[in-house]
């Protein structure tokens, strides 16, 4: 089976920011190729760009020895798909791999569209056998476990971002097959005058050693505010689930789970939340997960190392307390 | 730019954080259990391709689950309604449409966006599954748009449905020639007709301005709530009903669609989160945190 890892070099950013973003996506998409294609296959990277000055750190990323260059217009999704449906023409790539995301995730879909090809997003694993691709890919808000089966081709899959967590990219000796300037026909785009905001970051919780989830066990904006101010009296990060950002009980940036951040830290404390399986999975590769919560039968107390079955504000407060006075008599 | 029409997408779907934990390892065991394939909730003899699904509960027993509005979509919903609000303020004339394809489970949901003001609400009807059919999905919207109402903005949610699926808005994109703008969280009408989004990239946070047509969907935003029509709302509308559609209507042939569609979902599969679920007792908070604190946190804590 022959492959082709996409990256997408292009960007509104600066190059740092670019050079992050590739570094994330070939992470994803190199430890999907060592642990999650459960298939012999050769392939190379396909790496879009559009500023000739950061060229050489986004070959130094590719996650395959062989890689091709592609010059485009930045964000130009439109003309990537249609460059990628045209390597596709020749039938010698049978999957197209792209990182999750909102890039690999359009891409990967218009070039099905194209193509006549099969599109599979947030793909944890996949085999080839007789003619078809068998994928593995998370459904049901994580409740459940689907196996789908692919079998025009090209397959277009986007891999997990979990895979991202894998350790670095392997030390590659890179050899560069081709660059080729493919502006023509990019045009202005359909988008102008991108402005960078001052993103809410996540990275901090993403980083963190410790997180205090508050979850709508808070019971309102003022108990969030209270697990808030006992998470960062013990030096927590604050981290919360789907509803208590809704709510708007605090910032979306502090958004755990699937939709938000995804999390490794030491200790978790999860106070007052559910554990449903789209929020557990921004907190499972947690060290130790300490659920406290009223409800017995709430799915994080089956799913936490430790649990305390009573008020979550309270417990949480009291936690702060200890450890404050633990810290001070140090 | 005299007027902008908007159409906004919703997918009705069952509350699945009500189902309980048996209903879930119920359908894997019965997928397990199966020869080849995942079976209905309906049907246990059944295969599980999606031509052959017995009903909207797909794979899955939802059967007595409440149905809500995908959170995205709703999302979508309310942002439509501010769009258009704004519109107006603009001296723009908005349209808005809104439009869901699946089961009768989606008719009072049309009819409270008649009430908040949609000019249209139609549904498409089919008692096929569409869970995991997002191809059938984006040709009926795709055909909704180009054969029966012409909009300028195409507004849904970023992910829907049972799979998360992620695809359909692009899928619309590319079947229409449009642009697709994803995971946006904010938008926003120039006085020259185009339109300010806020949307989350790969490279984080920014605002741009986009042309119509063009595709919107709508990820993480704070406005996650649509709003609710008053009862004098409800009432202006008592005699109004959604516009109901057959695909064919659209010239589209839903069984050939979702005889085609790929991926095939083939197997469901339990996953096993558990860990210890070490229970730490005490007669009051104080003790149950201090119990904590003694048993794990304090030589962890060291360490961090």
């Amino acid at each position: 089976m022959r492959f082709a890892a996409v990256l997408d070099g292009t960007s509104a950013a600066s190059a740092d920011v670019t050079a992050t973003v590739v570094h994330r996506q070939s992470a994803a998409l190199g430890a999907f190729l060592r642990g999650g294609l459960d298939t012999r296959a050769t392939g190379e990277t396909l790496v879009f760009y559009d500023d000739e000055r950061g060229k050489d750190r986004l070959i130094e990323l590719a996650p395959t020895r062989d890689v091709r260059l592609l010059r485009t217009g930045s964000r130009a999704f439109e003309r990537m798909a249609a460059l990628l449906g045209t390597q596709a023409e020749g039938g010698q790539t049978d999957l197209f791999l792209f990182a999750g995301g909102p890039a690999g995730t359009e891409l990967a879909t218009r070039l099905a569209c194209r193509s006549g090809g099969e599109v599979l997003t947030d793909v944890l694993g996949a085999e080839a056998a007789q003619d078809r691709l068998s994928c593995r890919r998370s459904i049901y808000s994580g409740h459940l476990m689907g196996r789908f089966e692919l079998s025009a081709r090209p397959w277009c899959i986007s891999v997990d971002l979990s895979w991202a967590d894998s350790d670095e990219p392997e030390a590659i000796e890179h050899v560069l097959l081709s660059d080729t300037d493919e502006r023509d026909g990019c045009g202005p785009g359909p988008f102008e005058d991108r402005e960078p905001l001052e993103s809410p970051s996540a990275g901090d919780l993403a980083a963190s050693r410790l997180v205090v989830v508050a979850g709508s066990g808070a019971g309102d904006r003022r108990g969030v505010e209270r697990i808030a101010a006992a998470a960062r009296q013990m030096g927590a990060t604050l981290g919360v689930t789907r509803p208590v950002a809704m709510n708007a009980w605090a910032p979306m940036d502090r958004l755990i789970g699937v939709s938000g951040a995804r999390t490794a830290p030491a200790l978790c404390i999860v106070a007052g939340a559910s554990g449903a399986p789209a929020f557990y999975w921004g907190i499972e590769k947690a060290g130790l997960i300490v659920a406290v919560d009223i409800d017995e039968h709430a799915p994080i107390v089956r799913d936490a190392d430790l649990v305390l079955l009573d008020d979550a504000v309270a417990i949480v407060e009291e936690l702060a307390a200890i450890v404050a006075a633990e810290r001070e008599a140090r | 730019m005299s007027s902008m029409r908007i159409l906004a997408c919703f997918r009705v779907t069952p509350d699945y954080e009500a189902l309980r934990e048996s209903a879930w390892s119920a359908a894997a065991r019965r997928s397990l259990s199966s020869s080849g394939g995942a079976e209905t909730g309906h049907d246990e003899s059944a295969g599980a391709r999606h031509d052959e699904i017995a009903g909207p509960a797909g794979f899955v027993d939802t059967r007595f689950v409440r149905r809500i509005l995908d959170c995205f979509d709703e999302s979508a919903l309310e942002l439509a309604l501010r769009l258009s609000d704004a519109l107006v303020g603009l001296g723009v004339t908005s349209g808005l449409g809104a439009l869901s394809v699946g089961t009768p489970d989606a008719d009072p949901h049309l009819k409270t966006l008649l009430a908040l003001g949609f000019e249209r609400a139609a549904r498409v009807h089919t008692e096929a599954a569409l869970d995991f059919a997002p191809a059938a999905t984006a040709a009926v919207i795709a055909a909704y748009i180009r054969r029966l109402d012409r909009r300028d903005l195409l507004m849904l949610g970023a992910r829907s449905g049972p799979g998360g699926d992620a695809t359909v808005p692009f899928r619309v994109a590319d079947e229409l020639g449009w642009p697709c703008l994803t995971q946006a969280t904010g938008v926003e009408p120039l006085a020259d007709g185009r339109l300010r989004v806020t949307v989350m990239t790969d490279d984080g946070l920014q605002r741009l301005t986009a042309r119509t047509p063009c595709v919107l969907a709508v990820g993480n935003a704070v406005v996650s709530h649509l709003r609710v029509p008053t009862l004098t709302d409800r009432l202006a509308v008592r005699d109004r009903r959604p516009d109901i559609l057959e695909p064919a209507d659209l010239g589209v042939d839903l069984t050939d669609a979702l005889r085609r569609e790929g991926p095939s979902l083939t197997t469901l599969e339990g996953i096993d989160r558990r860990r210890q679920s070490i229970l730490i007792e005490g007669d009051t908070p104080r003790a149950k945190a201090q119990a904590l604190f003694d048993l794990r946190l304090k030589s962890l804590l060291e360490d961090l």
